[in-house]
């Protein structure tokens, strides 16, 4: 099945973030993406306002495996999938393939594993581990990106989903195992279905576009 | 004088009484409430939706905000605050971390985002840590002074990219040119609550604390405390405890709460291993007591033994309403600025706190 994940406005206000949340909440749309912006509000924080106004849509952040450690990261992210019924997600950019490697490694290793210890170039822990309940919930779908033989191979290795841009090769760069995530405008939307199984939607009108996307695909 | 009055807002589940030490609220043991069954399935309620209960009740029942504690196997205050940023509309929410967690430039947009999103109602509560293995199960191998020093740089930066334009080569931290952008600046810096009952820390609080933060101890050891504190601060600083409180309408009533729970309490565990000065001093002041639990009452209503009864440190006040209002008025007068109260189950004993002792506290 395709999903359609809207993009929310990474500038706010928060009246508008919450009530497109919640429209493509009511309208049946499958996710929400709080972008990564130099220039707006944290992504992490949106991403847990909008699971908190919403009820089945997953909502994936972006962030850079720089501004945190992958042991908080993955607490932090524990927290919001305990508190949402597991629909948060990472698509982790702007580090190095190596850096964004081991923070998956970490990350992964201290939600799965009961006395995990690591020592890595970049980050460590000793007899780490969230134990049975934080990590009851699912690790947080990974989504990653790039073309660079690097970029793809981390991904073969950890991503659950790879995002591309319209004019990449989809189909010769994608990864085995990982599902495509396709950028596009809502404008764009129509000309690229079929491409990808999933479509990150940037719009902006989001609030209407969260109800018009919705009614199109039960209409 | 006067002092804010926050409410603790458990991250670690809550228990019904403090007769039973299960968590029954939270999801942190089979069983229990949000999440709960209903029908044989999960009924889809989360602890998220607990707390906000809880925030809400405090809220209503007059107090400032509250505190939001980490700890590691705990849910986090962060997601917690982010999530219920929007549900209040005049609660501060206290956020507890360590400066290891994030990078500070980090924390600087996640708090503007907040203080956006919420108005201006977010307070930091910066933890140094614990130490010992906990530290290492965060990933952090920095020793316990330099965790102090480390903290002190974590401040300078994130206090310089608030303010914008801000270059720093450190020890721990390299930042070139660095700002909020314009959506995110020139909103107020939250408050810093400061923790740390080490030399090391107090050095480090006298630079940056707005409040200095003490668990409860027995009030002469307090008042020493804080003379080290103004000792080490160029300008007054201010002071806030962290008290635990079990007030009744009778005295008897507190203290045979306190007896069932005494009664019930699980054979002590092994303790983790840690360099925190504040566990040791506590541990100190019990050190003469005898068995029993009114043995552990170290001054009038002063009471050594939460620890056993839930998770947290060991001093608070139990007694009447009036006693425990006298106590705390007495705390006000020592120079606590800003008092940050506690009580298990943290929704009904917020409500009851609210109604019976705030009201008769002079000092507010």
């Amino acid at each position: 099945m395709t999903e359609i994940h809207l993009t929310l406005p990474a500038r706010g206000p928060f009246d508008l973030l919450e009530r497109v949340a919640r429209g493509a909440d009511l309208s049946g749309l499958d996710g929400l993406y709080a972008p990564s912006d130099p220039g707006g509000l944290d992504s992490l924080v949106v991403a847990a306002g909008a699971l908190r106004a919403t009820r089945y849509t997953l909502t994936a952040a972006a962030f850079s495996p720089r501004v945190s450690t992958p042991v908080y990261a993955a607490k932090f992210s524990a927290s919001l999938q305990r508190f949402s019924g597991g629909r948060f997600g990472w698509h982790l950019a702007g580090a190095a393939p190596d850096v964004t490697a081991e923070f998956l490694t970490v990350a992964k290793g201290v939600w799965t594993a009961p006395d995990f210890s690591f020592e890595g170039r970049h980050f460590s822990v000793l007899k780490g581990g969230l134990g049975p309940v934080l990590a009851a919930g699912p690790f947080p779908r990974v989504y990653l990106s790039g073309t660079s033989p690097a970029e793809l191979e981390l991904s073969a290795r950890h991503a659950d989903v790879h995002v591309f841009d319209p004019a990449d090769d989809i189909e010769a760069l994608l990864p085995a195992g990982v599902t495509a995530a396709l950028r596009v405008t809502a404008e764009e939307l129509g000309d690229h279905l079929g491409r990808a199984g999933i479509y990150l939607v940037t719009s902006g009108e989001p609030l209407r576009d969260a109800y018009r996307i919705g009614e199109s695909r039960v209409g | 004088m006067s002092a804010d009055l926050y409410w603790r807002v458990h991250m670690e589940g809550d228990q019904s009484s403090l007769r039973s030490r299960a968590h029954v609220r939270g999801g942190f043991e089979p069983g229990g409430i949000a999440p709960g069954v209903r029908g044989g399935r999960p009924d889809g309620f989360t602890h998220l939706d607990y707390i906000g209960e809880v925030a809400r009740t405090t809220e209503a029942a007059g107090f400032t905000g509250a505190l939001l504690p980490s700890f590691p196997h705990t849910d986090d205050p962060w997601a917690a605050a982010a999530s219920l940023a929007r549900e209040t509309s005049t609660y501060r929410f206290m956020i507890a971390f360590q400066p290891g967690f994030l990078h500070p430039v980090q924390a600087a947009r996640m708090a503007a985002s907040l203080q956006l999103a919420t108005g201006g109602r977010v307070v930091f509560n910066i933890i140094s840590g614990g130490g010992g293995p906990a530290q290492l199960w965060w990933g952090d191998k920095v020793d316990h002074d330099d965790r102090y020093a480390r903290t002190s740089e974590f401040l300078d930066v994130l206090k310089g990219v608030w303010a914008g334009g801000f270059t720093h080569h450190g020890r721990f931290y390299q930042v070139e040119d660095e700002s909020l952008p314009e959506l995110l600046a020139g909103r107020p810096l939250p408050e810093i609550f400061f923790s740390g009952s080490s030399p090391a820390a107090i050095a480090a609080a006298g630079r940056h604390a707005d409040y200095y933060l003490s668990w409860l101890e027995p009030f002469d050891a307090l008042a020493e405390k804080f003379d080290q504190v103004r000792a080490h601060s160029e300008t007054p600083p201010r002071f806030g405890v962290r008290v635990d409180v079990l007030a009744r309408e009778t005295e008897e009533e507190a203290w045979e709460e306190i007896r069932q729970g005494w009664a019930n309490r699980p054979s002590p565990a092994g303790r983790e291993g840690g360099d925190s000065i504040g566990v040791a001093r506590s541990a100190a002041f019990l050190a003469d007591a005898g068995d029993g639990f009114r043995a552990r009452e170290v001054a009038p209503n002063v009471w050594g033994g939460f620890s056993e009864l839930r998770d947290g440190p060991a001093f608070g006040l139990v007694g009447s309403y009036a006693q425990v209002a006298a106590r705390l008025d007495e705390l006000i007068a020592l120079g606590a600025d800003a008092l940050i109260l506690a009580g298990v189950p943290h929704l009904e004993e917020a409500q009851r706190v609210g109604a019976h002792v705030l009201p008769l506290l002079k000092g507010i």
